[in-house]
């Protein structure tokens, strides 16, 4: 389903409040309506029931829970060592930043000038498939990747470097305000989602390229105001979404060095500003509907989403843009929900603790981050191993227009190299994988959260329900868009 | 009412997959009340300690 964007041209596509967004998530797991005579029929070929993935799924987040409550009783993530590996040469981030600087133009190129054809044209598989996906894979492993190729950083660095060489310099950045936080990256992730899962002119590489023009804009916009380094760590979506994910991994590049550190402790170093969860309830939320409009239930619920909004007056193309926002926003508040009801279970186990319910939200945030990199490996690893081949004969061929600069014009996509069966193993192993890691962070944070590691592994048991629930949710939505 | 009856094999399936929340929920919400219980016995045997002192 998630390779549906690009193939199909039509549209397809204080406890109360936190009881609310998961009573609605679980009415749509069980609602009759949803799955009426449709049948299950799994291309993979399983040894068991996929449901069953989901309830070996808990037995190992329950076991992990038990494992760690026993024989990790001091944190050992929260003060993170690493030693210096090698040097980085000083050319490197430049020309990193040149190579990120010439790749956003071919795709605005491609995009304005190449074939309007959506597998045709260079723009939609870059941006879709190897930019969104493919960074998100390689991130957690070689580090903050994106940091050095970023297009817009690298071009407001050159030009603060010319003006300091021109001798007038830039004038200083205004401090950036408090409350602000990470609100725009969340913002900026949740725009990107809603054109990649809604919006029914994504297809066209015309559209993209605007889009990614706008974008740009408001990246100058943002460095220019609070700074180039300001606004790359808490404005920018993508700069601090792949930050986020960079930490998990265990290299962590600065400008005097490569440092080598434990996986995930880069994660406990996250500071913890408004908008940080909002963030990764986006980046969750989002995956989740994607898998959730591949799915039966949807498929149901939709069309009477899209009759309500006509009967409103839009029409058709529109009122199914509504839908299918109302959809994705509603996807995002029911994985805050679920996170909010974890904390506030969290909070009850010592209720001498006067800490504000936004405060402990923040302080556990960090544990999510695995949990948004395994919705992305799990929802879209697919699409990276089938439409990522697409590069094969869009590098030789970016415009469509039939050129063969490196001779690959004549490649194709191989839908057999790996099958339905190994996706979903990617797909189940992705999901238990990134839980445990949230588990053990949650664990680690809750043992210099909590006055004793009896009352901390108590907190946990409700961080261990929220984790399952994801998982459950993930598999659910998988196995119904696979479906 | 009929129609989800009669297909309730397509959609309980999806029940499967809340099972596992629903009994470890369950577990841990009988683990919770024992350990509170637990808590208020000691708290009230510390309570009770001065006065046997006195």
């Amino acid at each position: 389903m998630q390779a549906c964007f690009l193939d199909c041209a039509a549209m397809h596509r204080h406890r109360l409040l936190a009881i609310v967004p998961i009573a609605a998530g679980l009415a749509l797991v069980v609602a009759p309506d949803a799955a009426l005579a449709h049948g299950l029929v799994g291309r993979e070929d399983l040894p068991i029931p996929k449901w069953l993935f989901g309830w070996a799924a808990a037995a190992v987040l329950v076991a992990s829970f038990v494992a760690l409550a026993v024989l990790w009783p001091e944190p050992r993530l929260e003060q993170p060592s690493e030693r210096r590996v090698a040097a980085v040469p000083r050319f490197l981030d430049p020309l990193a930043g040149a190579l990120g600087v010439a790749i956003f133009a071919l795709t605005l190129y491609a995009g304005f000038a190449g074939d309007q054809t959506t597998t045709n044209n260079l723009a939609p598989t870059l941006i879709f498939v190897l930019f969104w996906v493919g960074l998100a894979v390689v991130s957690p492993v070689v580090g903050d990747l994106f940091k050095a190729l970023n297009p817009w950083r690298a071009i407001a660095r050159a030009v603060a470097w010319i003006a300091g060489r021109a001798g007038r310099g830039l004038p200083e950045p205004m401090p950036y305000p408090q409350r602000l936080g990470r609100w725009p990256a969340a913002l900026g992730i949740l725009a990107f989602a809603w054109v990649e899962l809604v919006y029914s002119g994504r297809g066209d590489p015309s559209n993209l390229a605007v889009l990614a023009l706008v974008y740009a804009a408001v990246q100058f916009v943002g460095m220019s105001l609070y700074g180039i380094e300001t606004w790359n760590r808490y404005g920018d979506g993508f700069g601090v979404f792949y930050g986020l994910l960079g930490r998990i991994a265990p290299l962590r590049w600065a400008r005097d060095g490569l440092y080598v550190r434990r996986p995930l402790s880069g994660l406990t170093g996250l500071d913890v500003v408004p908008g940080t969860v909002a963030l990764l309830c986006v980046i969750i939320g989002t995956t989740s509907f994607d898998g959730l409009s591949g799915g039966a239930a949807w498929g149901e619920i939709s069309p009477q989403l899209t009759d309500m909004w006509r009967s409103l007056g839009f029409d058709q193309s529109l009122a199914l843009e509504l839908a299918f926002t109302v959809g994705l926003v509603a996807s995002v508040l029911v994985v805050a929900g679920l996170y909010r009801f974890g904390v506030l279970g969290m909070q009850s186990v010592d209720p001498r603790d006067a800490t504000p319910t936004a405060e402990v939200a923040g302080r556990f945030a960090h544990s999510l981050v695995p949990i948004g990199l395994a919705y992305v490996i799990a929802h879209y690893f697919s699409l990276l191993a089938y439409e990522g081949q697409r590069i094969g004969y869009l590098a030789s061929d970016p415009l469509g227009t039939g050129a063969n600069i490196f001779g690959t014009n004549t490649a194709t996509v191989d839908y057999t190299w790996v099958s339905a069966t190994a996706i979903w193993y990617v797909q189940v192993a992705a999901l238990v994988v990134g839980h445990v890691a949230g588990l053990v962070l949650a664990h680690d944070r809750a043992l210099i959260s909590f006055a004793d590691n009896r009352t901390a592994t108590r907190s946990q048991y409700w961080m261990l329900v929220v984790m399952i629930a994801f998982t459950s949710l993930g598999l659910w939505l998988l196995s119904a868009a696979n479906s | 009412m009929i129609a989800p009856l009669a297909h309730v094999g397509h959609w309980a399936i999806n029940l499967l997959y809340v099972a596992p929340l629903v009994v470890v929920v369950a577990v841990l919400g009988y683990q919770t009340l024992k350990d509170r219980r637990q808590l208020r016995r000691e708290g009230g045997q510390e309570r009770r300690a001065p006065d046997e002192a006195a």
